[in-house]
């Protein structure tokens, strides 16, 4: 899938998917990304096995994360090129909702 | 006192996943827990009289299953209770706060949606059935009674389609939850 089709079908993100991508900047399986965010978000976002479960397939599928190796039957996934280049572009439309926004806090 | 108890037909009268689960869970309430879930327990499902449990049950339809599908689910701390067709069933016991598994609206749609889309093979299967039996009854050079027989198949497989096409627009009036 090309670049144009893959940010028409993930930006903008919803916060869990967003959240899941930035975890995998670092390798992690399932479960390590729901504590990674849990700690991130400070206990608002407890992300459930088939959330995750679904996202980490949507995500692989389209190339935005990889699997790289299998740890005790976990499989481990890392951000790709392509997930890095989403990431980034969503967080240039979210900072540009937050200095629109600011006036208001 | 009766131990046992059996339940016709649990899955065409909670066709909504979220009301499925919420009636596995008002049952284990009640201290009564699914035997054994397999093939056919959407048509008969034995359940076992014990302790009262405070489950959380979760209906899942998952099609094709990819290898860490499960695994996934026991890092959790979700148990496995098993499969009917490609729904599949999990619980987990909880104190406070009720867990979930899908804990976004996206993945509650999706999860629905796949419900959706397994129906609607069945209903396209017994729409194209009816069809080709009203077209076997008019068209074709047959006595009339094959033709009668070949009407009441059509009559049959419509109302089937119907029925299924009932359960569609409810799972996707509840689709967020």
């Amino acid at each position: 899938m090309n670049i144009k089709k893959i940010k028409k079908r993930f930006i903008p993100m919803s916060e869990t998917m967003l959240y899941i991508l930035f975890s995998l900047r670092e390798e992690q399986h399932g479960y390590g990304v729901m504590q990674h965010v849990k700690k991130l978000t400070g206990g608002r976002i407890v992300l459930g096995a088939g959330t995750i479960y679904q996202s980490l397939g949507k995500l692989a599928t389209d190339g935005l994360i990889s699997p790289t190796r299998e740890i005790e039957r976990k499989k481990l996934y890392l951000i790709t090129k392509i997930g890095e280049q989403i990431l980034i572009e969503e967080a240039k439309r979210i900072q540009e909702i937050y200095l629109n926004l600011e006036v208001l806090l | 006192m009766k131990n046992k108890k059996v339940f016709f037909c649990s899955a065409f009268k909670y066709v909504v996943p979220a009301d499925y689960e919420r009636w596995f869970e008002e049952l284990a309430a009640a201290c009564w827990h699914p035997v054994k879930i397999g093939q056919w327990s959407s048509v008969v499902m034995r359940f076992e009289k014990s302790e009262p449990k405070k489950y959380r049950y979760v209906v899942d339809m998952q099609p094709v299953l990819k290898k860490d599908y499960k695994q996934t689910y026991e890092e959790f701390g979700w148990e496995y209770v098993g499969q009917m067709a490609s729904a599949h069933v999990w619980r987990m016991l909880y104190t406070d706060e009720r867990p979930e598994s899908f804990s976004d609206a996206p993945s509650r749609e999706a999860r629905n949606k796949r419900f959706i889309g397994a129906i609607s093979v069945s209903f396209a299967i017994f729409l194209i059935a009816a069809i080709a039996c009203v077209a076997g009854a008019r068209f074709s050079d047959l006595a009339s009674s094959e033709r009668l027989q070949f009407s009441i198949a059509a009559a049959l497989f419509f109302l089937l389609a119907i029925l299924l096409g009932f359960v569609m627009s409810k799972v996707k009036k509840n689709i967020d939850r």
